[in-house]
């Protein structure tokens, strides 16, 4: 049954990811030229809706939080430093690949995939070495920002949501998506 | 415009995608008490091959407790993202067997094959270490850890951004 969902969950979101256009290599490299913002439009409206909702359901009693992921901090920002440049130069993610392998891309497909499985075997292979080091520092484990900094979780979600809106706005109005083809 | 034609629409606002995505991530949570993620399933299926073709080697803390090998539910999912962004494809008309299929690549980058092919397999291989280090992806640490309320989601954006505005802005160059 578990598993029924898991594959219908994914369907959703391998879904989603097509057709908000993030399976492109254009969609993701424009988002750092600030010359189509979609990649931050999408993840921040995901953010919003889910926050709300999951605390929603929290604070009835309706659900329990499965494993937070930890915070490190050097190794958080470290990882994401690397990532970044990654995304930077193929224009996709570990999912979006996968989705638009889907859509036929064999450049995802094939290279995409096996550069992942590849990068996962580097990666297991020098954990020992580097992860420890790295996540020893500066780490409160499966931390959330209303215990960590003992604000209301409510009152944080309303005032990321105003920060988003406040973003989008000044992506659709304020001029902060600019127009430059290459 | 009706709601057929719209599933029928190659591309869809980002607001309306995301906050599917979001309905999406709720009800990972509700319904299976999991997250949503992508970097972790390449792990078991590579620690899943690797003990198979050379156990010694991937004989190690990682691959036997941390990641452990096999079908996950990850791998699952994985599974059902690939099929989505096939029936995502399907419903717009654009499936298609292909390979350097984006015209901004083609103009910065060239048409060669073989160069996309070597540069995508780079890039995915720093991208899966990066998201090793940080304890996951933009989806199983941005989405689903931003969602939570997570300080390493966060954190990990930040990074993510200020990397890639610098990388790309160094290949870019005049075009930036």
């Amino acid at each position: 049954m578990n598993t029924i969902i898991i594959l219908l969950v994914g369907l959703t979101f391998g879904f989603l990811l097509n057709k908000s256009g993030m399976t492109k290599y254009s969609k993701i490299v424009n988002v750092f030229r600030f010359t189509d913002m979609g990649v931050l439009q999408f993840m921040m409206t995901a953010l919003v809706v889910a926050m709300s909702g999951l605390y929603g359901l929290k604070a009835v009693g309706l659900v329990t939080f499965p494993n937070v992921p930890a915070t490190y901090i050097v190794g958080n920002l470290v990882g994401g430093l690397i990532f970044g440049v990654g995304m930077a130069v193929a224009g996709f993610c570990p999912g979006t690949c996968v989705a638009g392998a889907g859509e036929g891309k064999l450049d995802y497909l094939v290279p995409g995939v096996l550069g992942f499985l590849t990068g996962a075997a580097i990666y297991g292979l020098t954990y020992q070495t580097v992860f420890p080091a790295i996540s020893s520092i500066a780490n409160s484990g499966a931390a959330i920002i209303p215990e960590l900094w003992n604000v209301n979780a409510f009152l944080f979600i309303i005032l990321f949501t105003v920060l988003t809106l406040v973003l989008f706005y000044l992506i659709e109005r304020g001029g902060w998506q600019r127009h430059k083809e290459v | 415009m009706n709601i057929i034609n719209y599933f029928k629409k190659e591309e869809w606002s980002p607001y309306v995608a995301g906050a599917g995505l979001g309905i999406v991530g709720i009800l990972a949570v509700f319904l299976a008490d999991s997250l949503l993620g992508a970097s972790g399933a390449y792990e078991n299926i590579i620690g899943w091959v690797g003990q198979a073709v050379a156990p010694a080697t991937f004989d190690n803390m990682y691959f036997n407790y941390v990641m452990p090998p096999g079908i996950s539910n990850g791998v699952i999912l994985l599974i059902g993202i690939f099929f989505g962004g096939m029936l995502g494809a399907l419903s717009s008309g654009t499936f298609k067997i292909r390979t350097n299929d984006n015209p901004q690549w083609n103009k910065m980058m060239g048409k060669t094959t073989w160069k996309r092919w070597l540069l995508l397999f780079v890039g995915a291989i720093i991208l899966e270490y990066g998201a090793g280090i940080a304890g996951g992806c933009t989806s199983g640490l941005a989405i689903s850890g931003g969602m939570l309320l997570a300080p390493s989601a966060f954190i990990f954006i930040t990074g993510m951004f200020i990397s890639g505005i610098i990388i790309v802005r160094i290949i870019y160059k005049d075009n930036y």
